[in-house]
């Protein structure tokens, strides 16, 4: 049992540190909430450079033979200083395409990511805005040598920018929704895929994309016909991982800002973080946070070993749900009613509450993946 | 990055519970017997302990020569874990003797008192059930203000005072007592000294304190010129207070994992419950908001097990956890809240059933978590409240100014 990071890791961890903190203040946050872009090439760039895209490809894809907890490490730092960018959405894709594409696939797309010429987005959620099978009503019918795939997705992180999508279509009319779902890698920018962004309140830019008679070759399936439900949960593991470790993070800044001002902020002629009122709230929210973040490395330590890690991946998002949501809301109010306004950056951290909260599932979502979980459960026996 | 436990550590896992098969009987589940409300209980209890002793688990963390078998952090923790998951009786022996008398002797006795204390906790003996003088009527969170005497006369001391919620103190041989040894001292935590006080000496009186469900564990217990040798004084006169805060921090974090172990055993046991039991045609765990809360208490539990790790990881790197140990008892109160909770709901009208008639036909899974839903109120308080922790938390872990 080892809480401690490997030499290796904490050279990442020092190194994301030190670069977002330089190169991803507040004001670039701000800068970037405002462009239609939603992210900043010149930061992308060099994050690419830094060869944080190619962390765990293997060396004859580019990348640099990383594991799975780089990742974390990374989405952790990222979240502290709220970058935003597509690096979640393109790992997703990335880690799919290492798991379930073919060695031409691979040759093809992970170079390209790993340079960061590229930006991938999972294409999955629908006008129900669920990530269950039940919720894919694109649908995708053979015709000769090609799909045509129809239909509309909403709620698409990244797509206003990214070059390819993976995206979840249903192929066959079976009885259990997640039978006969197909993943297609389609590219951005054919004619009949029309995206448009939807107004959030993260400023994140996620997407309603139109598939109109989109024609994909049937070498553009990511794995195998009908067999794409595997993937789409392999998706929904991996994200939810990754997107609790950067709210792990955010929620862990925000803390150390909020502290900061309690310590500073004199009222009664004392810090307001001398009143158990406040101190207590703080106390609260730190045992909270460091319970999530130890949650976080603990699943991506399973999914690095390679261990059944479905249970654990539910297991942090609802706790990264819901401690984030309480650290926010509370951290907020402690900055009275300073907290409220535009001018402070505490409310950066909380207008991504939702946008966080429906990554790759809400609570809801994972309560119900892991009561499945819990059905399976046999307890030790003597 | 490491999350699992070494062949070592796997081993006398499989070991306990091979001793659970052979000395519980089949289906054993029993929460806060420890100090034993009946006689049998503590006897059982005890028989326990000797056990316990015989396999060199009871103090196993202890250097060899005091009878442990110096066992590490981790593999204490999963005995600790596995203890409680499988309710074992006798663990702690009163709690006291097991749990901080004996690491404190190790700091700060002298040979001879480790020579004759030692050993009978380490064997799971009578004589090794010890009691804590801590809390008194006007002493609790603000444990400082202590006003029990020890008054230097001749070759001893004279003890006068009242503590209270002295746990386990009808079942002690021995009190690890805290009183004031210099009432002039410009800090109510100077002054203090730590005893070992014989309950059999002529001026111990011994009262029983029954909780609201009528189950006697606390006591207060009153000093009336007990005369006591100068060899009972452990370490430095007036300097109690110190030597409180060193070996308490030693020994905190020793306490979540078996809390972890209990809370994981009551909802397995409640998940298999709701698979069994019916409600309206089907098994109550389909119910969606069953099964939602279960999800939820499940999720709690497991974020409980890696703060607990976390600690005694760091506790292995030889760092002392400081506001930690709080952290972890705040978090578990929270927990065992909410489970209790939970648990009572699934239970319905069935979780009314009084909890000394565990073997009653209307009581479900042992009483375990009624047990647990009038429980929670006392171990929240017990060895700090929330609110002390809290501001342990927010002093140590925030650098926020001190709130109180």
């Amino acid at each position: 049992m080892d809480f401690g990071f490997s030499e290796e890791q904490r050279l990442i961890q020092d190194s994301a540190k030190k670069f977002l903190v330089k190169e991803c203040p507040k004001e670039k946050v701000r800068e970037i909430e405002k462009s239609d872009k939603g992210y900043d090439r010149d930061i992308w760039r060099k994050m690419a450079e830094l060869g944080w895209m190619g962390i765990v490809f293997p060396e004859e894809h580019g990348g640099t033979g990383g594991e799975f907890m780089d990742l974390v490490i990374l989405m952790e730092e990222m979240g502290k200083n709220i970058l935003p960018s597509p690096f979640l959405s393109t790992m997703v894709c990335s880690l799919s395409i290492m798991q379930y594409g073919t060695e031409e696939q691979k040759k093809k797309f992970l170079p390209d990511i790993a340079e960061g010429k590229a930006i991938w987005t999972p294409a999955l959620t629908e006008a129900s805005s669920s990530y269950k099978a039940s919720g894919i009503e694109t649908h995708a019918s053979a015709k000769g040598d090609e799909y045509v795939l129809e239909g509309t997705k909403v709620f698409v992180p990244d797509a206003s920018v990214a070059n390819h999508m993976l995206v979840v279509a249903r192929t066959g009319k079976e009885a259990k929704p997640e039978d006969g779902i197909t993943v297609f890698i389609v590219d951005a920018k054919n004619p009949n895929v029309e995206v448009e962004v939807i107004p959030t309140t993260a400023h994140d830019k996620p997407c309603e994309i139109k598939f109109d008679k989109v024609k994909v070759p049937k070498g553009s399936i990511l794995g195998k016909a009908n067999e794409g439900w595997e993937i789409v949960e392999f998706m929904l593991q991996r994200g939810s991982v990754l997107k609790s470790a950067e709210v792990s993070g955010a929620s862990q800044a925000a803390l150390e800002m909020t502290n900061d001002y309690a310590k500073k902020r004199v009222q009664f002629d004392r810090p307001i973080g001398s009143f158990q009122a406040i101190q207590h709230k703080l106390a609260d929210m730190l045992t909270d946070i460091e319970g999530l973040k130890y949650l976080v490395y603990d699943a991506g330590w399973r999914i690095s070993a390679g261990y059944p890690s479905n249970l654990h991946a539910s297991i942090v998002k609802v706790r990264a749900n819901e401690v984030y949501e309480r650290v926010c809301i509370d951290c907020v109010k402690t900055h009275g009613a300073m907290g409220f306004t535009d001018e402070c950056d505490i409310g950066l951290y909380y207008r991504r509450v939702k946008y966080n909260q429906f990554a790759f599932g809400d609570s809801d979502f994972h309560k119900e993946r892991i009561a499945a979980e819990l059905e399976r459960y046999s307890p030790p026996k003597l | 990055m490491d999350f699992k436990f070494g062949e070592k550590e796997e081993k006398l896992r499989k070991e306990i519970r091979e001793f659970v098969k052979a000395e519980l009987p089949p289906g054993w589940l029993m929460i806060g017997l420890e100090e034993g409300s009946k006689d049998e209980d503590w006897q059982f209890t005890m028989l326990m302990s000797k056990k316990l002793a015989e396999r060199g688990w009871l103090t196993m963390a202890w250097p060899e020569k005091y009878g442990g078998r110096g066992a590490s952090l981790w593999e204490q923790l999963v005995y600790k874990e596995e203890s409680r998951y499988w309710s074992i009786p006798g663990t702690s022996m009163g709690v006291s003797g097991v749990n901080w008398v004996g690491p404190s002797l190790m700091l700060f006795g002298t040979e001879e008192q480790k020579e004759k204390y030692l050993p009978p906790i380490a064997a799971g003996e009578p004589d090794g059930v010890w009691c804590t003088g801590y809390s008194e009527p006007n002493a609790g969170s603000d444990f400082a203000n202590l006003q029990t005497r020890a008054v230097k006369d001749g070759d001893g001391y004279i003890i006068n005072g009242q503590k209270v919620w002295t746990s386990a103190g009808h079942r002690a041989r021995w009190c690890w007592l805290a009183a004031r040894t210099n009432p002039n001292t410009p800090k109510k935590h100077q002054g203090i000294s730590i005893f070992i006080v014989d309950m059999k000496s002529k001026g111990v009186t011994i009262n029983p304190i029954l909780n609201y469900c009528g189950y006697h564990g606390f006591n207060e217990v009153f000093f009336d010129d007990v005369r006591i040798p100068a060899a009972n004084l452990v370490g430095e006169e007036n300097k109690g207070w110190y030597q409180l805060m060193t070996s308490l921090s030693y020994e905190r974090g020793s306490v979540g994992s078996g809390a972890y172990g209990c809370n994981k055993r009551i909802l397995d046991e409640l998940i298999q419950y709701t698979k069994e039991v019916k409600h309206d045609g089907r098994p109550l765990f389909q119910n969606p908001v069953i099964r939602h809360e279960l999800a939820e208490r499940a999720a709690e539990i497991e974020a409980q097990r890696v703060l607990i790790y976390q600690t005694i990881w760091k506790m292995t790197r030889k760092e002392i956890p400081i506001y930690e140990p709080s952290r972890d008892k705040v978090f578990n109160d929270m927990v065992a809240e909410r489970l209790a909770i939970t648990g009572t709901k699934i239970l319905g009208a069935y979780s009314q059933v009084d909890t000394q008639y565990k073997d009653s036909k209307w009581t479900k899974l042992k009483g375990c978590v009624e047990s647990l839903y009038w429980l929670f109120p006392g171990t929240a308080s017990a060895a700090g409240t929330d609110e002390i922790e809290k501001n342990i938390i927010g002093q140590f872990g925030l650098k926020l100014p001190k709130s109180y």
